[in-house]
């Protein structure tokens, strides 16, 4: 449990203010506290002793984490890692809330993921170029086994092995950083070579942690494959299709130029205003803050409404989840799809 | 009164939504962007209309509270630091555009409404708001005309005091006044509206701004040039304006501001140069490339100079501007702590004071990395230091006295387009004189008759 910030990251803040337009729960309040230098003001209150830690326990829970102002901040205030170690400080103990405890008793066990890859058809364990392998994120295994099956099928070189446990972002957003930060060099260790991912949200923690060059993730990895693809017909006409954004593949790794590549080639590609925003589900926040989350994600089901899309492609199963529950809340028609899947559907794979 | 006097009784007179008293919300707004200045309010209350801000007003001006009204808090002179507690006013619920007129090129706006998004909507109208203060993103144009913000255009275009005609503003009796209005010429009455703009919240809060646009411009085409250093870059600004040409920018960053500015945008800019000239103008597309081409050649005829280059297109050219309203917190890349200044000067002696900058670096050990609005004369010396460094604390507080100073010897100002606030406080008397200074502290006497308006600034 850490106790003290990292000063010399938070001397990198001038509180010039150029993140508050970038923010999501600034643009929802208006208010100071609820932006990231607000939240700076407060984390360096606390780490002067002006302000009790536990203080900053709504503020670290109300931030989407989706880092949105690290892009447009010219001081370089890696604010990602200072929320981390904000919710380090305060989500302890009690204050950690019981769903964040619940997903880490599910990938922590053995059992646990056990349980999450029951019965779910994610893709099957095989060997083959011994470099390169696909992790399988331990809540997209169950929730879209999908995603990895066609991963498998478009990329036979790809290894499949089913001894790996959970990446650690879960762990390193929620209040364990160092936890998290253990778990992905073991993954590492478990995975040798290039780790193959189809969650932004894992390979920007993983990234993080054991080096870029160890991470590709699916769009940045096909891109480099320069496999032509077939556009994908509805009706006579092309799909009309649009992305959804991860936010920490987009604005931790910046990668974002990578899946519109790919969805030029396979239909009529339509930028919703807000696809670089977050969708709100950011991790474990669409459960945590429900209400925060719909307000957070409204103005982006309106904006897909409005294209007529036919596919939404996400590239981080978070977002699949948000836009899945909210677009049938909303009866909007457009089917959600990871970006891998859509490709394997071009390829009739 | 007591704190907790204080927020029951506001909660009484505003209800529950327009006042918050908690440690986390009081912490927030206990600075804004300026370095070392902090203090707590007791309260902060977040008015949505006209008729709250006259309330919250009377009732400061009746209990005697200290109220600063406070838009993004991105100004550079700690003007809205509450250092005598009391309470803060957030404007940044009112932030609606109540009107864009076409026909009359004017808007009016309530004072939350940002620089960036009000210049995004009349864009529309092939309008456009003409200052742009690095902050453009985040400032509101309440702060704005608080502080007279200046910009990039300041050259060709003036400031902001040269774009607001009319306003309703709040004295510090809770009264509401209007001054100006729609029109080009009324010369009705004192000029209230001069006066108000640019006095930093401590003779009336803004409830309402009448701005004048101006027809967004057709083209605009931009270059760089490089230089040995900011003197020989001067030196070529000079040359233009000599020669008869008035463009819309003349910005330079010397290679320290140039270095941090490339590391945070990657333009691919030459990093090896001792400075670097943004040269360019907007208009119709013809006159422009007349002007951009001749500003281009005067600068690679200049001494010192060491190449010119000019940007491919519209895109790249915004790049380069927004490289260059980034330079102060690209800076803050460098050490734990960067002090801005923003001194103006004659343009004829910018040379000069530009040398002298590196000498007071140079002399007392310190890294000074300088920018500025070139055509203006208007220079911002960011001294970057360790702050946990006592000799290097100790020596910038020596060499920002001396740079202080320095523009007076030239008929130069201490402030350009930042303002007094707190920061510069002490430095106003040497600038502007004892009478004058007793002048300003009747004025806002008149203005504010409880002294309760940002207390501690101007006309103190």
């Amino acid at each position: 449990m850490r106790e003290k910030f990292s000063q010399d990251k938070l001397d990198r803040c001038i509180s010039c203010g150029y993140c508050l337009p970038a923010c999501p729960t600034y643009k929802l309040t208006g208010n100071e506290e609820s932006s990231p230098r607000g939240r700076i003001t407060l984390m360096r209150a606390v780490q002067n002793d002006k302000l009790p830690a536990l203080d900053l326990l709504q503020e670290s829970s109300f931030c989407l984490g989706c880092r949105a102002c690290e892009p447009v901040c010219p001081a370089g205030v890696e604010y990602g890692v200072l929320l981390e170690e904000m919710r380090d400080i305060t989500w302890q103990g009690k204050n950690r809330p019981l769903i964040i405890r619940g997903l880490f008793f599910i990938v922590d066990t053995k059992i646990g993921m056990w349980t999450l890859g029951l019965f779910s058809p994610f893709a099957k364990q095989r060997e083959a170029n011994k470099d390169l392998h696909l992790m399988y994120g331990c809540f997209e295994r169950r929730l879209f086994p999908a995603v990895s099956r066609a991963v498998a099928k478009l990329a036979p070189e790809v290894s499949c092995s089913s001894d790996q446990g959970c990446c650690g972002a879960l762990h390193a957003h929620n209040g364990e950083l160092e936890k998290g930060k253990e778990m992905a060099k073991a993954l590492g260790g478990k995975l040798p070579g290039t780790i193959l991912t189809t969650a932004g949200g894992c390979a920007a923690h993983l990234a993080s942690v054991i080096g870029g060059e160890r991470v590709q993730e699916f769009s940045q990895w096909w891109v480099k494959r320069e496999v032509e693809l077939k556009p994908i017909e509805k009706k006579g006409r092309k799909i009309r299709v649009g992305l959804q954004d991860s936010c920490h593949l987009r604005n931790g790794m910046g990668v974002f130029a990578q899946p519109r590549e790919i969805l030029k080639q396979l239909g009529e590609y339509l930028e919703i205003p807000g696809a670089a925003d977050c969708c709100g589900a950011a991790g474990s926040y669409a459960l945590l803050q429900k209400k925060n989350s719909r307000k957070v994600v409204s103005q982006k089901i309106a904006e897909i409404k409005a294209l007529n899309l036919d596919y939404i492609a996400t590239v981080n199963p978070g977002c699949t989840r948000q836009l899945v529950t909210e677009l049938r809340r909303a009866r909007v028609k457009t089917k959600v799809i990871h970006l891998a899947e859509l490709v394997a559907i071009s390829q009739n794979k | 009164m007591s704190a907790s006097d204080l927020v029951a009784q506001l909660t009484a007179l505003l209800g529950i939504e327009v006042v918050r008293s908690d440690a986390v919300s009081l912490q927030a707004y206990s600075r804004d962007a300026t370095p070392m200045f902090e203090g707590l309010p007791e309260v902060i209350v977040a008015p949505r209309n006209t008729a709250e801000v006259s309330k919250i007003v009377k009732f400061a001006h009746d209990t005697k509270t200290p109220i600063i009204a406070r838009g993004a808090g991105s100004n550079l002179c700690a003007a809205t630091v509450p250092l005598n507690g009391g309470i803060v006013m957030s404007m940044t619920n009112m932030n609606k555009v109540l009107e864009v007129s076409k026909s009359e090129m004017i808007a009016i706006v309530q004072p939350g409404v940002t620089n960036l998004d009000l210049d995004q909507l009349v864009e529309k109208e092939g309008l456009r708001f003409i200052p742009d203060p690095g902050s453009r993103n985040v400032s509101t144009i309440g702060g704005n005309v608080a502080t007279s913000a200046g910009g990039l255009r300041g050259l060709k275009y003036g400031t902001t005091r040269n774009y607001i005609l009319g306003l309703e503003a709040v004295l510090g009796t809770g009264e509401i006044i209007r001054t100006g209005g729609r029109l080009v010429k009324d010369v009705a009455g004192y000029d209230v509206t001069r006066l108000l703009v640019g006095s930093e919240g401590t003779l009336a809060v803004f409830t309402e701004i009448t701005v004048a646009l101006a027809p967004r411009p057709a083209s605009s085409k931009y270059g760089v040039a490089y230089f040995d250093d900011l003197a020989a870059a001067a030196g070529a600004v000079e040359k233009i304006i000599t020669a008869g040409i008035l463009p819309a920018t003349l910005e330079f960053l010397d290679n320290t501001c140039l270095t941090a500015v490339e590391d945070f945008a990657h333009l691919g800019l030459d990093t090896k140069a001792g400075a670097l000239l943004i040269f360019g103008d907007d208009g119709d597309a013809i006159s422009i490339e007349q002007t951009v081409s001749s500003m281009s050649e005067i600068a690679k005829s200049s001494a010192g100079c060491r190449g010119v280059t000019l940007a491919a297109d519209v895109a790249e050219a915004e790049e380069l501007l927004y490289a260059r309203r980034c330079s102060l917190p690209a800076l803050a890349r460098l050490s734990s702590l960067s002090i801005l200044e923003d001194i103006a000067v004659p343009r004829k002696a910018m040379a000069e004071v530009v040398n002298r900058i590196g000498d007071i670096g140079k002399k007392h050990g310190l890294r000074i990395g300088t920018f500025g609005h070139a055509g203006d004369g208007n220079l911002h010396p960011t001294i970057v230091l360790d702050k946990d460094d006592p000799r290097e604390v100790a020596a910038a507080e020596a060499a920002l006295a001396e740079i202080f100073a320095l523009p007076l010897e030239f008929g130069g100002s201490i402030t350009g387009e930042h303002g007094v606030g707190s920061a510069k406080l002490p430095y106003l008397e040497a600038k502007i004189g004892p009478a004058n200074m007793q002048l300003q502290r009747s004025i806002k006497k008149v203005f504010d008759p409880a002294c309760i308006l940002n207390p501690g600034r101007i006309g103190s």
